[in-house]
């Protein structure tokens, strides 16, 4: 009877983590019938409930995006699709679907340097993780350059290009780990609002920024702050008309 | 005689006279000073009374005698514009006296023709009220120049407006061209429109065509046109124009003093002058479009379109967007095409469709209208998307045309069922063109793998101890490597290590031949370990190793007796033994302790 009550403690977990999931795939469904049958404002709802229930997955993010634009709520679905894609960077229609979304933003939105597209190629996590594949290549190169002797004049270039490479692997690693950690993104979710140049609301506008519009955050003061679209805008705009995303 | 005349003795009666009328000259000359230097007037006047629409007069306004502070600003007067120019300021000496002028000079431009009257302008200065006179000024409608003028060549610069038609439909679009001609040898430049009047009329892009010449009368004329957009806006009599414009024209001056200095015209001398340009009036009638035969799709298209219309995907659950692209290309008012709600899909949830212009030429008339609009079926009895029907006004055949895609088939299912994303596929060949998305994606019906919301992306723990382990790695081999070489350079550590092997086995094998009580193989192995090992630590080959070996080579490095003592009995048991044989076991086994303290012993021994 001991041995009986000690399993059944080791086991509830086990059994109420598969209830919490059956339940959490149940409420999916239902998320999925709701916009199966148009009702996109109530599906994008019941999305967002599960995800504030705890529960996250690329799949999540990408329909509550779908949700979003379909109900024409473009800077919301926008800011889903870039949390799925930061679960699932290699999704393809996750990236499609971001992508065109994007093309329907009017108005000034963020443009990125050549360095910064280039880099955000990769997500963080898989520059870390390439840096580390790297790492593991060029001490195996230089191991086997020890262990054998014979293979060190053969293995001379490889060793050579694998410690740069390695080097700028990690360089950007660490560049896409700092950038993502420091530059935050604000999503325009209204569908037109005004980008003033102080932040007060009798100051003059800077430029109006439309719904998705995608802007860089500079600085925060109070409920405002300022944003930049990268080329010659800024401006201090409402806390409240945008979503915050903690990618650039 | 100078000096005697000044010496003139004056009596005192004389004296007081002279005093008199030279204090009465002097204030005179005072109050002379001050009447002149108070004499303040204000006067406005115009550089011409009479002016065509489109052209400009000079207002001046002059205050003679002071210089106010401030501006005087003309009274408003319907009909004519004021734009101040500048003061300009004239000071001058006259026997003595100072003279100031200062003139504020206005442009006056008139905006319609007739007679205006620019009323008295009073201002108040040093307590005294200015006041100017009004001025009249005439504004005459402008004229276009006669033909006959044109013919003779009298007309050095002058503009017409041509149009294709004056017979129009409401939104019809024509394409009209000011014609700018500048007579061969005459310089001209600074062109600007002044007043483009119309009515009814919208004026649309301009666009400067190519250049060419042409010969009136005797004279050939260069010729500028500029294509412009007309669109009627309402229906009836119509009127364009006349259109008003400026430029600066250079004629060979005529100055005849500059004869003496350039008798044969080398510098070129030119005069500069300002001219207004005036086209014609032309009168345009405008017919609604008729209502006769008008489909039930017309929403007022006035040209002449092609359409083509790309549906997809066409293999859509219920709820399912499906985007119905539609390009109307043509030439027309592009910006007014819309696409009549289509009745047919009544079946179909419609949403409002996106739209963008494409045009092909500098006026926008002619392009590409692209219609994106997203329906969703509403049931999977749905077999298709009823066919899509655009209708416009043609005003060359001026005919309704009804332009028409047919029905593009569909697979809808139930809804919740999974879709395959499908591009929706154009008219055209799929090779002509890099399929493009039309719609987003359609949704996951799984919710796939959970995940962790990651709080950080840094360089974590995980990360540093993955790359550590490489290091570490490498570090072991680099060691590993160190040892190796230097067991490789020195043959007297590894023959050492050999040996020691050779003794951990030697002496496993000692024990079980004890048990097995094989007197002459136990004692064999017993003499090959000693030898070994003295021969290790003696540097000398194992088989010249005897008991002799004990005195030579051992006794000088200081061992102590009692381990000489102990290998020589090692050696003599093994010498006995030859003759002997030991038949116990236990005494075997007792020779190998002895055998194990005598190696340890010679461990101690320095090499």
């Amino acid at each position: 009877m001991k041995y009986f009550l000690l399993l059944l403690t080791l086991l509830l977990p086990l059994w109420t983590k598969g209830e919490t999931a059956t339940s959490v795939a149940s409420q999916f469904d239902t998320a999925n019938q709701l916009y199966a049958q148009s009702k996109f404002v109530d599906a994008a709802a019941a999305y967002r409930q599960i995800i504030t229930n705890g529960t996250v997955s690329p799949a999540l993010f990408f329909n509550l995006g779908n949700a979003h634009f379909k109900a024409g709520q473009l800077g919301q679905a926008i800011a889903a699709y870039r949390q799925a894609e930061e679960l699932a960077p290699r999704d393809p229609d996750v990236r499609a679907n971001v992508q065109f979304a994007r093309n329907r933003v009017q108005g000034p939105r963020l443009s990125l340097s050549l360095w910064r597209q280039k880099l955000g190629t990769l997500s963080a996590q898989e520059w870390v993780t390439l840096s580390t594949v790297a790492v593991w290549i060029t001490f195996g190169l230089l191991g086997a350059r020890i262990i054998k002797p014979s293979l060190r004049l053969p293995l001379r270039p490889w060793t050579l290009v694998s410690i740069i490479g390695t080097l700028l692997i990690i360089t950007g690693a660490k560049l896409a780990t700092s950038q993502s950690a420091s530059t935050q993104t604000a999503i325009v979710i209204t569908t037109d609002v005004t980008v003033r140049t102080s932040p007060f609301e009798e100051s003059p506008s800077a430029f109006t920024a439309h719904d998705g519009a995608e802007l860089r955050i500079l600085d925060r003061k109070n409920d405002w702050l300022q944003v930049t679209d990268g080329s010659r805008n800024f401006g201090w705009i409402k806390r409240t008309a945008v979503e915050v995303s903690e990618r650039s | 005689m100078e000096r005697q005349l000044w010496q003139i003795k004056i009596n005192r009666p004389q004296r007081s006279v002279l005093t008199l009328r030279a204090g009465a000259l002097l204030l005179g000359y005072l109050l002379l000073s001050i009447v002149t230097a108070t004499a303040v007037t204000f006067t406005a006047s115009l550089d011409r009374e009479t002016l065509s629409l489109g052209e400009s007069a000079r207002l001046s306004l002059t205050f003679d005698g002071a210089q106010p502070d401030g501006t005087p600003t003309p009274p408003p007067v319907p009909g004519l514009q004021f734009s101040y120019n500048g003061p300009s300021r004239e000071y001058r000496m006259v026997n003595g006296q100072s003279f100031t002028r200062i003139t504020h000079n206005f442009t006056v431009t008139p905006r319609q023709t007739g007679d205006f009257t620019i009323p008295a302008m009073s201002v108040t200065y040093d307590n005294q009220q200015l006041s100017t006179q009004p001025l009249q000024v005439k504004v005459l409608k402008p004229g276009a120049p006669s033909p006959e003028a044109v013919a003779n060549g009298s007309q050095s610069v002058f503009l017409r407006l041509q149009l294709p038609k004056t017979n129009l439909y409401l939104g019809e679009v024509i394409t009209g061209e000011y014609q700018l001609y500048i007579r061969e040898g005459v310089g001209a430049g600074q062109f600007q429109f002044t007043g483009t009047p119309a009515e009814g009329i919208t004026i649309g892009k301009m666009s400067e065509l190519q250049r060419r010449r042409v010969q009136l009368g005797n004279f050939v004329y260069t010729v500028i046109p500029v294509a412009v957009a007309l669109t009627p806006v309402k229906t009836g009599p119509l009127s364009v124009g006349p259109v008003t414009a400026n430029i600066v024209v250079e004629f060979p001056s005529n100055n005849r003093r500059r004869e003496g200095f350039d008798p044969f015209g080398m510098f070129g001398s030119v005069d500069r002058r300002q001219l207004s340009l005036v086209t014609e009036e032309h009168s345009i009638q405008c017919a609604p479009v008729p209502t006769e035969g008008q489909p039930a799709d017309f929403t007022g298209a006035v040209g002449n379109f092609t359409m083509a219309v790309s549906v997809g995907p066409t293999n859509v659950a219920t709820g399912d967007p499906i985007t119905v692209r539609v390009e109307i290309n043509g030439r027309g008012g592009l910006d007014g095409l819309t696409l009549a709600p289509q009745a047919a899909w009544e079946n179909f949830k419609t949403y409002p469709p996106t739209t963008r212009i494409e045009t092909s030429d500098p006026l926008g008339l002619q392009g590409t209208k692209i219609f994106e609009q997203i329906v969703s079926p509403e049931n999977a009895d749905i077999r298709e998307l009823p066919p899509l029907s655009f209708s416009f006004f043609d005003p060359e055949t001026k005919t309704f045309r009804t332009l028409t895609h047919p029905a593009t088939q569909l697979t809808v299912r139930h809804g919740g069922s999974v879709v395959v994303p499908t591009i929706a596929a154009g008219n055209k060949p799929a090779s002509d063109a890099p399929a493009q998305q039309l719609d987003i994606v359609p949704i996951k019906p799984h919710l796939g793998k959970i995940s962790l919301p990651t709080t950080s992306q840094g360089f974590s723990r995980t990360f540093i101890a993955l790359n550590v382990a490489p290091m570490v790695a490498f570090l072991g081999v680099i060691i590993w490597r160190k040892r190796s070489d230097a067991l490789a350079n020195n043959p007297r550590l590894r023959r050492q290590r050999q040996v020691d092997a050779t003794l951990r086995v030697g002496l496993e094998k000692l024990r079980d031949l004890a048990a097995q009580n094989k007197s002459d193989e136990f004692f064999a192995e017993l003499i090959h370990l000693l030898q070994a090992k003295l021969g290790a630590q003696l540097d000398l080959p194992a088989s010249a190793i005897t008991e002799a070996v004990i005195d030579e080579k051992l006794r000088p490095r200081g061992i102590p007796d009692s381990t000489l003592a102990e290998l020589h009995e090692l050696f003599q048991t093994t010498n006995l033994a030859r003759y002997a044989p030991i038949k116990s076991s236990q005494a075997l086994a007792a020779i190998i302790p002895k055998l194990e303290s005598a190696l340890h012993k010679l461990d101690e021994v320095k090499a």
